[in-house]
């Protein structure tokens, strides 16, 4: 059999934040450091060829406009907050919709800076996805990233995953499908209180059940840790390789210090930041 | 050679402990079916789960435990009061949920073991150090003698006769061993156990830090690595038994060995009635 393998994005843009700009960006840098093609799952195909260079993407899969009702708050640095949709109902499909049989699904404010992730496709393990992460700012409780509710099972990091399709992790999609279909009844079972649907939370909860109610193999974790910044940090400057953050000072709400990184991949939260900083890339471009 | 399961039961104003030892029995048939299990105790068995025990073993030499409400000045004796060559001594307060034949294999290689690590109900490595600030600030060896094992032998029996002696005299011994700051003001027997182990500099014979069994599921609530507190670990997670008494508790089926700790999950959740049902006591 061919072995193909890519990169799979979902954009599903809000009134707030444009998903589609983000995974353009994204998509340039899969090609530059793991030199490897990517799909794009979006709502808004239209505007994406309007607007921006829709070459970069190896296909593109377009899916039925349908906004939710699933609602949260986005910060934009520590003191400004905007509430926005969370349309984030699709990645449960990804198994189906992938056309590649080596898949590496990505968040589109995962910011790819070193080919780290390319190590993915040489392991012999056909699900990867990340268990430990750090927070760069290394001042908040981590424990909402340790376990997904006090008393439930690991927090895995749906950001990031790799699967390849085999006949048990078909059933771990199909498994994740019905989670995300009945999440009332899930979310309580797991105990977590807020009603909103969480892909990290459906991941995790599907991880448990496929490894037998217990601590099981079923899920690996993928080459190095998850680096993370919050909503609450900015991301103040990004070229090539290097980023430069400001990030939450403890105990001085507003107040930040700076941090800077070269050759780290980091998943950027406070998506109104990181759209900024991709706006001038563009228009450097 | 012999091997089986020994377990001291003493019941005091507020615990039933041979009800608890009872249920232990209870589970080792369900899941060790041919493995011993021998009680020593004063108190009467209810007649019905008499059949479950190998041997009923009165308290030798006297009840040195009759003024005290924990009772554990006895615990020395179960060397002495064990009819076995090889022992593993357990706490009343456990359930055995899996077939353990291949531990007593590993064991094989030690004349005494304890157990120095524990897990939460979700499988990882229990945080004790809420209860065991004692041991951290004395640096103490990390021991549980709610599950541990012996060999009638020359070690062992060295081991148990230095216990004897901290045990009747653990004042004069925490004044050595231990800071006065902190001090218990009762007797503990893993203390004491762990008092002997540094007199007789044997850690490392008779624990394995690297071996991940035998060891115990500790439901103390302050070490299941939980923010939020409450006043037991039965208000803070659900616990399921099925009717072939599978026991899930939270979201994790359980294995191993279950040490429960709280007497009234006897009375709250219906794991006496499973038992009796499924081994038709």
């Amino acid at each position: 059999m061919n072995k193909t393998k890519g990169a799979f994005l979902i954009a599903r843009n809000n009134a707030q934040i444009d998903y589609v700009k983000q995974a353009v960006f994204l998509a340039k840098r899969i090609r530059k450091y793991l030199d490897i093609p990517t799909t794009i799952l979006t709502d808004s195909v239209d505007y994406l060829k309007s607007t921006y260079d829709e070459t970069v993407f190896d296909r593109i899969i377009p899916l039925e406009y349908n906004p939710q009702k699933n609602e949260r708050v986005y910060y934009d640095g520590a003191m400004y907050q905007k509430q926005a949709t969370f349309n984030n109902r699709s990645r449960c499909q990804v198994y189906d919709l992938t056309p590649y049989n080596e898949t590496l699904l990505l968040d589109t404010d995962y910011i790819i800076s070193n080919r780290l992730l390319k190590n993915c496709f040489n392991l012999k393990d056909d699900f990867l996805i990340y268990k430990d992460s750090t927070d760069l700012a290394q001042v908040r409780d981590e424990q909402e990233f340790k376990y997904i509710s006090d008393t439930s099972v690991p927090f895995y990091w749906a950001t990031c995953v790799f699967f390849r399709k085999t006949q048990i992790n078909e059933i771990y999609f199909n498994l994740l499908q019905h989670i995300e279909e009945e999440w009332d009844h899930y979310r309580r079972v797991y105990q977590i209180t807020s009603g909103l649907f969480r892909n990290d939370f459906a991941f995790s909860i599907a991880i448990h059940i496929m490894n037998g109610f217990t601590n099981g193999t079923f899920a690996k974790e993928m080459p190095g840790k998850m680096l993370y910044t919050t909503d609450k940090d900015v991301l103040e400057f990004l070229k090539d390789d290097q980023m430069m953050f400001l990030v939450e000072k403890r105990n001085y709400l507003g107040e930040y210090n700076a941090l800077s990184t070269k050759g780290q991949t980091v998943h950027v939260m406070n998506k109104f930041s990181l759209n900024r900083i991709i706006d001038k890339e563009l228009a450097n471009e | 050679m012999s091997n089986g399961i020994v377990v001291l039961a003493q019941n005091n104003n507020t615990t039933n402990y041979v009800k608890q030892a009872e249920l232990l029995a209870m589970s080792l048939k369900v899941t060790n079916p041919n493995t011993k299990i021998s009680i020593v105790t004063n108190n009467v068995l209810d007649i019905e789960f008499t059949t479950l025990f190998d041997k009923v073993i009165p308290i030798p030499w006297n009840d040195s435990a009759a003024e005290s409400d924990w009772k554990i000045e006895n615990r020395w004796k179960l060397y002495h009061a064990s009819p076995y060559d090889k022992t593993i001594i357990m706490d009343t307060d456990m359930l055995v949920l899996q077939d353990i034949s291949s531990w007593w294999n590993f064991l094989e290689k030690y004349k005494l073991f304890f157990t120095s690590k524990v897990y939460t109900y979700r499988g990882s490595i229990a945080n004790t150090s809420y209860y065991r600030k004692v041991f951290e600030a004395n640096n103490l060896p990390n021991l549980f003698s709610g599950l541990h094992y012996f060999e009638k032998s020359e070690e062992a029996q060295e081991f148990y006769h230095w216990l004897e002696l901290v045990v009747n005299n653990w004042q004069t011994f925490y004044e050595v061993f231990l800071e006065g700051v902190t001090r218990p003001k009762h007797m503990s027997i893993d203390v004491c156990a762990s008092i002997v182990a540094l007199i007789l500099d044997n850690t490392s014979k008779i624990t394995n830090a690297s071996a991940d069994f035998p060891s115990f599921t500790h439901m103390k609530k302050n070490c299941q690595d939980w923010t939020d507190g409450s006043n037991n670990w039965q208000d803070r997670v659900g616990c399921y038994i099925s009717r072939n008494c599978n026991i899930k508790i939270g979201n994790y089926a359980q294995s191993g060995i279950l040490h429960y700790t709280e007497d009234d999950f006897l009375k709250k959740s219906p794991v006496i009635e499973r038992y009796r049902n499924l081994i038709n006591v």
